[in-house]
C-alpha cells in the first residue's frame, strides 16, 4: 500500500509549479530549500530568475550544490523587447490524441515556465494522459457544454477547433498554440528552437506592414531598415499575430502531399517578416501566436467543411479564420508576422486517403478569396469584435446567398462574439 | 527518390550584364567563371578621357559620356552624370531580353556550406519561374526546389504571373542609408536567408540597383534611374525611384517582382557623410513620394510599359512639381527617356541602334 504524499511534499510540488509568484526564498529552512531545488531541476523549471532566488538565500548547501553541478549563467543577448512576465502568456494545446506524454516532454523546457490550457477534442473517447510538473488547466466536453448550449448553437469544438475553447477561456495577454503532433525543431546550427520565446519576441516587437523591408524584420538582431525605407514608417505598428512555420511535414494540402509523398521541408529560412497590409495569406493554425488583448475575438471556429477530419489537410477552418484575422489586423493597423519559429511536424496520416473524401469545402474556399481581398470595414469598427461583426454581416450578405455553409459561418461568427463578451463579463 | 535537378539555362545570348564604373574592373576576375559566357555593357561614368581597364577574355561594349552624347544627342540630358544612375543607358542600348546589373564593389559570396554563389544563375531561375503577387505563400517562392504552395493557397492563383524583376541582396556591407550608417558603422549583414519571395501587389519596396536583374522585354522602359549626381540636388535615390515606378507598373500590368536570393558580397562601405549630403533631400522628399506612389492609379488603357510610364510622368509633374521644381525636370526627363528608348528600340524592326564596338 503506497503512502500518500506528505503535506510537505505537496507544498514543495505546488511551489515548483507556482515559482512565478515567489519572489523570496530566504525564509525557507535549508533542508526544504534543497528538496525544492532538486525538484525544480527535475521538473526542468530552473531558469535565470529562479536560480537567482536560490543564490540570494546565501545558504551554504545550496551554493555548493550549484557549484558542484557547474550550473552557469547563460548570457542572453539584450533584445529590444518588453519584459514579458511569465503570467502574461497562455499556451493553448488542442489535444486530438489521448497520450500527450511525448509531446509535453519534448516541449517541457520551453513550456514549463508558463501556464498551459489543454483542451480535449470532444470526440476523443479515451482518457487524456498528461505528464506532471506543469501548471495547467484541462478543459473537456463537459466544460464546453456548460458554456455553449450545443442544442441551439452551430459552433462546434470538434477536432482542431477544440483549441478555440481554450482561447475563449484564457485571460492572458499572449496566447501561443501548437498542434499536438509537433515537437521542437533544430535550427541550422543544430540547436533546439524555443518556439515560445520566438513567438513572444515577434509579438512584442513592432511590425512593418506598410512598406516592405528587403532585409526582412528590421527589429531582429544584426539587421535594420534599408536605404529608401521611409523614416516616418520606421516605428512600426503593434504585432497582432505571429505565424510560425514547419520543418519535416510542411503544411501542404492533400493533393500536394499526395503528389509528392516524400516531400519534406528541410529548408530553414532564418527570417521573420511582416506580411504587408492588404495582402492575404494562408494562416496555418499549426504553429501560431497572437495578442489576445488586441485580436483575441478574431480567432474563432466558424467555417467547417462538411466532412472535416482529424488531419490538418482535411480542414480549412484555420484558413477561414486566418483571412478574417488578416482583414481585422489590416483595418486596425496591426501587423501580422510570418517566418520563425519553426517546429518539427511529425508524420501523420495518409494524404491519398484524405484525397478520397469530399472536396466541396475546398472548392468553396476559392470563391472566398476575392471577397476577403476586397472587403472593407467602416471607420466605426475600432475593436476586433466590431470588425468581426461587420465581416460576418458582409459574409452573410455577399457569400451567404450562394451557399448555406457561408451563412452558417457568418452565424457562428456573430454567436462567437456574443459568447466572448458573455464569458468575460462573468 | 528525388527528381533529377533541372539545370538552369545559361541564356548566354539572351542576357547582357550592365556595369557602371569609374575605376577599373578588376572585380570581374572573381566573377569570371560565372560571367565569361556573357556579353558585358560597360557604362563609364565620370571623366571620359580616362581608360577603363577590362580584364582579358570578356566580350564587351563600353560607353563613356562622349558616346552617350553622340548616340542620344539632345536627349542625352536624361542620363545622369557622375552617378551610377548612368547605368540605365546600358539598359537602353542593349538588344537582349534580360539584363543583370551589378556594382563594381560586389563580389562572389559564399552560402552557409561554403560554396560560392552563382548569383547570375539564381537571378535567371527567379526570372524564368513565375511570381505570386496576389496571395502570400508562407513557404516563400513555391517554384523553388524543395518547396510548394501551402494549404489554403488558392488553386486558381497557383499558375502565377510572369516575373519582371529579380532583386538580390548583399552580405557584409548592407545597403543602409547615411543616418543608419553613421549610427551603426560596424554592422555587417551575416544572416543568410535562404528564400526568394514575391513582393505582394500593392506593396512598395526599396529597390537596390547593386544586384538586380530584369526582363527587359517586360519592364525595360520603366527602368529609368532618374536624374542624379552632377548638377542635381539629390543622389542615391536612382534605384529607389526606378523601383517605385516599376512596382506600380508591374502591379498594374500583372507582373511579378521577386526579392531575396541571390546574395553577393558587398565589399565597400561608402562614406556616410558624403552619402548624407547626397541623400538629405531624398530623405525628406520620400515622405511625399511614398504616398504619391501608393495612391497612383493608372488608367485601363495604359496597356504597355511605355504608356504607363508616360502617364506616370504626367502625374509626377502634376502632383510632385509642387514639392520641388526638381520633379518637373524629372518628369520631363522621364518623357525624354521613353522617347530615346523607343528611338533606339523600334518595335518589331531588326534595326539596331548605332553601337560602339568592343575595344
Amino acid at each position: 500500500m503506497r503512502n500518500p504524499p506528505t503535506l510537505l511534499s505537496l507544498a514543495i510540488d505546488s511551489a515548483v509549479i507556482n515559482f512565478c509568484r515567489i519572489s523570496d526564498l530566504s525564509f525557507v529552512p535549508e533542508h526544504i530549500l534543497l528538496e525544492l531545488f532538486v525538484r525544480t531541476l527535475k521538473a526542468g523549471k530552473l531558469n535565470e530568475k529562479i536560480l537567482k532566488l536560490f543564490i540570494a538565500t546565501g545558504k551554504e548547501e545550496i551554493l555548493s550544490v550549484i557549484e558542484s553541478l557547474n550550473i552557469q549563467h547563460i548570457l542572453v543577448p539584450v533584445l529590444p523587447t518588453l519584459i514579458i512576465k511569465d503570467d502574461e502568456v497562455d499556451i493553448v494545446i488542442g489535444a486530438l490524441q489521448s497520450d500527450l506524454t511525448s509531446f509535453m516532454e519534448a516541449w517541457r523546457p520551453m513550456f514549463s515556465r508558463f501556464h498551459l490550457i489543454i483542451v480535449k477534442d470532444p470526440d476523443l473517447k479515451e482518457e487524456l494522459k498528461v505528464p506532471g510538473g506543469f501548471n495547467l488547466n484541462l478543459y473537456t466536453k463537459s466544460d464546453m457544454d456548460k458554456v455553449v448550449d450545443s442544442s441551439s448553437s452551430t459552433i462546434s469544438f470538434s477536432g482542431y477547433s477544440c483549441r478555440y475553447f481554450g482561447y475563449l477561456m484564457s485571460r492572458k495577454k499572449y496566447i501561443i498554440s501548437i498542434d499536438d503532433d509537433c515537437i521542437p525543431a533544430k535550427d541550422s546550427k543544430g540547436e533546439l528552437i524555443d518556439a515560445v520565446a520566438q513567438h513572444i519576441t515577434n509579438l512584442t516587437t513592432p511590425a512593418t506592414p506598410f512598406f516592405f523591408n528587403t532585409l526582412y524584420d528590421p527589429f531582429s538582431e544584426g539587421t535594420d531598415f534599408v536605404r529608401g525605407y521611409p523614416f516616418s514608417l520606421r516605428s512600426g505598428v503593434e504585432c497582432g499575430l505571429s505565424c510560425g512555420l514547419w520543418l519535416n511535414l510542411a503544411d501542404y494540402d492533400a493533393p500536394t502531399q499526395a503528389l509528392k509523398p516524400s516531400a519534406r521541408n528541410s529548408r530553414y529560412v532564418d527570417a521573420v517578416l511582416t506580411v504587408p497590409a492588404r495582402t492575404m495569406l494562408p494562416l496555418s493554425g499549426i504553429n501560431i501566436a497572437f495578442n489576445n488583448e488586441l485580436v483575441g475575438p478574431t480567432l474563432l471556429p466558424a467555417f467547417r467543411l462538411a466532412k472535416e477530419g482529424k488531419f490538418r489537410w482535411e480542414t480549412v477552418e484555420d484558413i477561414w479564420t486566418g483571412m478574417c484575422a488578416k482583414v481585422v489586423c489590416d483595418h486596425l493597423r496591426l501587423g501580422v508576422k510570418s517566418g520563425l519559429p519553426y517546429v518539427w511536424r511529425q508524420e501523420r496520416g495518409n494524404a491519398v486517403e484524405s484525397l478520397k473524401k469530399e472536396w466541396e469545402g475546398v472548392q468553396l474556399m476559392e470563391e472566398v478569396v476575392p471577397f476577403f481581398q476586397s472587403v472593407r470595414l467602416s471607420e466605426a469598427a475600432v475593436t476586433a469584435e466590431d470588425c468581426i461583426a461587420e465581416i460576418a454581416a458582409s459574409v452573410k450578405e455577399q457569400l451567404g446567398r450562394s451557399n448555406p455553409m457561408f451563412a452558417r459561418a457568418a452565424e457562428n461568427m456573430v454567436e462567437w462574439i456574443k459568447l466572448w463578451k458573455q464569458v468575460r463579463s462573468l | 527518390m528525388a527528381a533529377p535537378k533541372s539545370s538552369t539555362p545559361l541564356l548566354k545570348d539572351e542576357l547582357d550584364i550592365v556595369i557602371p564604373t569609374i575605376r577599373n574592373l578588376d572585380f570581374l576576375e572573381m566573377w569570371r567563371p560565372f560571367f565569361q559566357p556573357y556579353h558585358l555593357i560597360i557604362v563609364q561614368d565620370g571623366d571620359p578621357s580616362k581608360t577603363i581597364k577590362v580584364p582579358d577574355g570578356f566580350d564587351y561594349e563600353l560607353y563613356n559620356r562622349n558616346d552617350i552624347n553622340k548616340i542620344l544627342g539632345p536627349k542625352a540630358n536624361c542620363i545622369s552624370f557622375k552617378d551610377s544612375a548612368c547605368r540605365c543607358f546600358g539598359y537602353m542600348v542593349s538588344k537582349k531580353k534580360y539584363i543583370f546589373t551589378i556594382d563594381d564593389d560586389c563580389f562572389v559570396a559564399k552560402d552557409p556550406t561554403g560554396k560560392e554563389i552563382n548569383a547570375l544563375e539564381q537571378h535567371i531561375k527567379n526570372l524564368l519561374s513565375p511570381s505570386t503577387p496576389f496571395f502570400f505563400n508562407t513557404l516563400y517562392d513555391p517554384y523553388r526546389d524543395g518547396t510548394d504552395f501551402v494549404r489554403g493557397y488558392p488553386f486558381s492563383l497557383r499558375e502565377g504571373v510572369p516575373t519582371a524583376v529579380s532583386h538580390g541582396l548583399w552580405l557584409n556591407i548592407p545597403d543602409y542609408d547615411a543616418p543608419t550608417q553613421l549610427v551603426k558603422p560596424l554592422e555587417r549583414n551575416t544572416r543568410f536567408v535562404d528564400a526568394v519571395m514575391t513582393i505582394p501587389k500593392g506593396t512598395l519596396f526599396p529597390m537596390c540597383g547593386m544586384n538586380l536583374a530584369f526582363n527587359r522585354e517586360l519592364i525595360g522602359p520603366a527602368m529609368y534611374f532618374g536624374l542624379m549626381g552632377d548638377g542635381q540636388p539629390i543622389g542615391r535615390y536612382d534605384d529607389m525611384w526606378a523601383g517605385w515606378c516599376i512596382k506600380v507598373i508591374c502591379d498594374h500590368l500583372g507582373l511579378g517582382v521577386k526579392t531575396g536570393l541571390p546574395y553577393i558580397w558587398h565589399s565597400k562601405a561608402s562614406n556616410p557623410f558624403v552619402n548624407l549630403k547626397k541623400e538629405y533631400k531624398g530623405i525628406y522628399w520620400q515622405e511625399e513620394l511614398i504616398p504619391f506612389f501608393q495612391s497612383v492609379a493608372l488608367p485601363k488603357d495604359c496597356t504597355t510599359v511605355q504608356k504607363c510610364y508616360m502617364e506616370l510622368s504626367k502625374q509626377v509633374k502634376a502632383k510632385l512639381g509642387k514639392v520641388d521644381d526638381y520633379f518637373n525636370k524629372l518628369a520631363d526627363a522621364m518623357v525624354t527617356w521613353i522617347e530615346a528608348w523607343d528611338e533606339l528600340n523600334p518595335s518589331g524592326a531588326a534595326a539596331g541602334a548605332p553601337k560602339v564596338s568592343a575595344k
